[in-house]
Formats: structure tokens, sequence, C-alpha cells
């Protein structure tokens, strides 16, 4: 699951210079993750796993981190 | 005959640009100019800026490149005469600072150049008593707002290796990278999704808050700073209100409701907003000349703009809808279609309702959002402030452009004299600034 955000975030979001370095506990968000583009990760995320995440989930403790993202997404994984 | 050497083909959103620059012209206004500017509190080093300016010049020749069509097409060329690029206004004592350095931009801003002579960019310093404004001024084809970010990050980093970092790889248009991501059946599926979309948008006559065309016309800004703890304030309203996948989108409604306060007699239907995103990745630090935007629409109906909490999760599921549907997406086609049209018909095609006359947008919108500067220095000049102005065409007559630069949210507000007067933008202000800190 990680692997896949990675590969979208670093492909379509976010630039960095060495994603490899990135580490899973990095700040998304300080590192340019911004409104339009949470929008898009939202519905790449309710596409690939097949979820639905609540609105009033969209904070920024659930979004920071690809260790936060992944807790989050599997709270609402039922497979 | 003698010819000049092509530089550069102007890609699907350069074109876009280009067509509303015509449009803007033929409104009797000076063109799709865009400006960023530094409020500085001292002077920069002059010898230091002016040679980084020269080597900008040099490593982007399309900087000092003129306008031109061949065939359909247009093109940046070489060209014999290449204009000076840097402008030194020196404040005359009797002057008031804050005012010459206003008027001075505000002239910059709405002297009339045809597009083949002036400079697609130029670089002026203002001086006031001690310190004073350096702002850039270009014309939209030759590059978006997040370019000019990024010509400023090349301006303002000492170490050449890190600029010699900025604008490479050379990626070309993201605009034409990611039409080729589609196979031509793709293309003309999302080509008719986004006409479709378009003709629901103009089921609605759009309200124009503002009056009808005048003669006479010029741009004119007002800048609206707020503090940081108001921004806080903002930004926690901005998250309980639209959450934090819309924060754009905040300011649009906020605006929509702070205009109909303003005009409840303005004639028409919606409140309907052009506002573009961006291609790049966040953060990235190529490309820097071209536009590689794409265009999405905000619409809501005067009775939705009346009930605040109702306006606010209406914005919020349009936009969902449209990036689920990949709406936002789909007007690329439709901008790559607009490059064979005449400048005049793509210009009418983008702005006037289909098959009617009246004007789809009720007012254009950006947000910068963080300007990103590497200090907080400018060549050993303390950067004060930050701001940005745009023109825009008559109707709708008003722009608002936002961004945020140290914890400031700062908002300026372009709009169209004698339509728009700056009594009025005074009393829109305050009401925006009610509407932004307004709890829900």
């Amino acid at each position: 699951m990680k692997q896949k955000l990675r590969d979208f975030i670093f492909e379509e979001l976010i630039f960095v210079a060495k994603p490899k370095q990135f580490s899973d506990d990095d700040d998304l968000l300080e590192a340019g993750l911004d409104s339009m583009g949470i929008m898009r990760l939202i519905m790449f995320i309710e596409n690939e796993f097949g979820i639905t995440l609540p609105d009033n989930e969209i904070e920024p403790d659930n979004i920071r981190s690809f260790n936060t993202l992944q807790s989050w997404i599997l709270t609402h994984d039922k497979s | 005959m003698e010819t000049n050497k092509l530089l550069q083909k102007l890609n699907p959103a350069d074109s876009f640009t280009l067509a509303m620059d015509e449009e803007i012209r033929s409104d009797g206004l000076a063109g799709s100019f865009g400006c960023f500017a530094l409020q500085l509190e001292d002077q920069p080093d002059m010898n230091k800026l002016s040679q980084r300016i020269e080597e900008f010049a040099e490593r982007f020749p399309v900087a000092r490149a003129s306008l031109k069509q061949v065939g359909k097409f247009y093109y940046w060329v070489d060209r014999k005469d290449p204009p000076p690029l840097f402008h030194y206004h020196k404040y005359p004592q009797e002057y008031d600072p804050a005012d010459f350095q206003k008027d001075t931009l505000i002239a910059v801003m709405n002297k009339c150049e045809t597009r083949e002579t002036l400079a697609p960019i130029e670089f002026h310093w203002v001086s006031g008593k001690t310190g004073g404004v350096f702002f850039i001024r270009w014309i939209h084809p030759f590059c978006d707002a997040r370019g000019a970010d990024l010509i400023f990050k090349f301006l303002c980093t000492a170490n050449r290796e890190q600029r010699d970092m900025l604008g490479m790889p050379e990626t070309g248009s993201l605009v034409n990278t990611r039409l080729k991501q589609y196979k031509w059946w793709q293309k003309a599926l999302l080509f008719f999704k986004a006409k479709r979309h378009i003709d629901r948008l103009d089921q609605m006559i759009s309200i124009q808050p503002f009056e009808l065309p005048q003669d006479n016309l010029q741009l004119d800004y007002q800048v609206q700073r707020l503090s940081p703890e108001q921004t806080i304030k903002v930004n926690e309203m901005a998250r309980q209100t639209v959450g934090l996948g819309c924060i754009s989108l905040y300011y649009i409604g906020c605006l929509m409701r702070a205009l109909e306060q303003l005009n409840s007699e303005a004639k028409g239907e919606a409140y309907c907003v052009p506002y573009a995103f961006n291609l790049r990745k966040q953060r990235a630090v190529t490309p820097m000349l071209g536009n590689h935007i794409c265009a999405l629409f905000a619409q809501a109906s005067r009775k939705q703009v009346q009930n605040r909490r109702g306006l606010f999760e209406h914005l919020k599921k349009q936009h969902t809808e449209v990036i689920r549907k990949q709406l936002d997406y789909a007007f690329l086609p439709l901008m790559w279609a607009g490059g064979f049209l005449s400048l005049d018909k793509y210009g009418k095609v983008m702005r006037l309702a289909h098959g009617k006359d009246h004007e789809r947008s009720s007012f254009w919108f950006s947000d910068i959002a963080q300007v990103d500067l590497n200090n907080d220095c400018f060549f050993d000049a303390k950067i004060s402030g930050v701001f940005h102005v745009c023109h825009v065409s008559s109707p709708p007559s008003f722009a608002l452009l936002s961004c945020i630069h140290r914890q400031q949210l700062t908002l300026s507000y372009c709009f169209v004299k004698p339509v728009a007067t700056s009594k009025k933008i005074d009393r829109l202000q305050h009401l925006m600034l009610t509407e932004l800190l307004a709890e829900s």
C-alpha cells in the first residue's frame, strides 16, 4: 500500500529531489502537498483501495506522512 | 527576405492566455499582463541584481524574444533589437513614496504596446525614501504565476550551481505531456465531457457584480494583508468549513458572499468563477517558462450564496465531483482544439456563454498559495511583503489573487476603473474580511 501511495504522490503531486530518501515519517504537508493535491490523493485512495474516507477525517494528522496515511486507510479498509 | 529564428512554439495553455490577451486588448486595456511584486525595506544591491537579470536573459533567450504568427500558430522568435529588461524609477522628492510606487506600477501595467514590440518580461525597481518596490511584469504567454515564483527564486539564489538547477531539466509543455497520455478516442471523450460541463454552467446567467464597461479603462489594484493572527483564524475557519482539500473554495465562497452584499441588485442568476490550477508538481523547479495550467469553474446560484453553510457544502460537493469525474483534465483537449481557432474566435468561446452573448465569468480568481522564496532578503534588502497584480477582461472587470507569505494571507484586488471604483473596493475589502473571519 505504501509503495502505491509513494508512486502516486511523487509521480503526480509533489517534487522531491531524492524520493528514496523521503522516509515514511517525513512531513508531506511540509514537502508541499497542497489542497488540490489532497483532493486528488483522496480520490486516488478511494479508487485504488475501494474505500470511502469521511470528509470530517481529512485532517493534517491523518495526511501528514505515509505512516499516518496508511493507518488512516486501514481503519476504513474492511477487506 | 530576412527571417527571425523561431525559438519556441506556444503550447496550448500559452495560446489560451494569448487569446485572453487579445480579448483584454479589444476591451481597451493594455493586455494580459501579470505582476509579482516585493516590497523591500532597503534598496537592493543594484549591481548584483542587474548582473543576475542579465544572466537570466542569457540562460532563457525567450526573455528578449518577440511574438510572431506563423501560419495558424504563434511562436517566440529571435529579434534584432533586444529590448531593455531592467528599469529603474527614481523617487522624486516632491512625491509621497507610497503613491509614487503605486502610480509607477499602475503606469507600467497600463502601458499599451503591441505584442510584437514589447519585452515578454520586464524587471522594475521603484525607489522610495528608504526602500521601495521591485516587481516583474510579464505577458502571460511567457510564463504563469508559478513560473514567476521560480524566476524570483532564480534571481534570489546566490549559489550558481543551485541556480543552474532551476528550470532544469527542460520538460517542455506539461499540457502536451498530459495530452500525449491519452489515446485519440480518450481525448474525444474528454473534449465532449468538458463541453457538456460548460453547457451546464451556461444554463444560468452569470452575475456581473460591477457596472457595464465604459470608456477610458485602466487597471487598478488594492492589497489587503491580514495579520498572522487573522491568517491563522482564516485557515482554521477554512478547514472547518470546506476541509483541508478545498481551501481555495473558502476564499471564492467568501468573495461570492461579499460581492452579493456589495451589490445585491446586480443582474444574473449565479456566480461563475474560473480558476486555474497548476500541472507542475508542488515544489518542482521546472518548467520555469510557459504556462502549465488548466481551468476549473466554481458556480453557485444567488440563492445558494445567501446561505453561508449551504454555499460551502455546495462548492465542496461540486469540486469533489469535478475531481472524481476528471473534469479538470477534461479541459486540456478543449485548450488544444482552441489553438486552431483565430484568437478572436477562441476568446469569444472562452468568455461568452454558449449560444448567448453574456459573459460567463463573474470574476477571475487565482490562489498562488505559499510564496516560497529562499529567504527573507532580496539582494541584501529585507522583504516586508509580497503581492500580485493581473489584468482582467471587462466584464467582469475584477479579479482576486491570494497568496500567503510569512504566515500572512495577502489578497490582491485587481479591478478595472471606472467600472469598479476604489471606494467600492474599500467596502468590498471590509465585507470580505468579515466573511473570512465569520464563524460558520
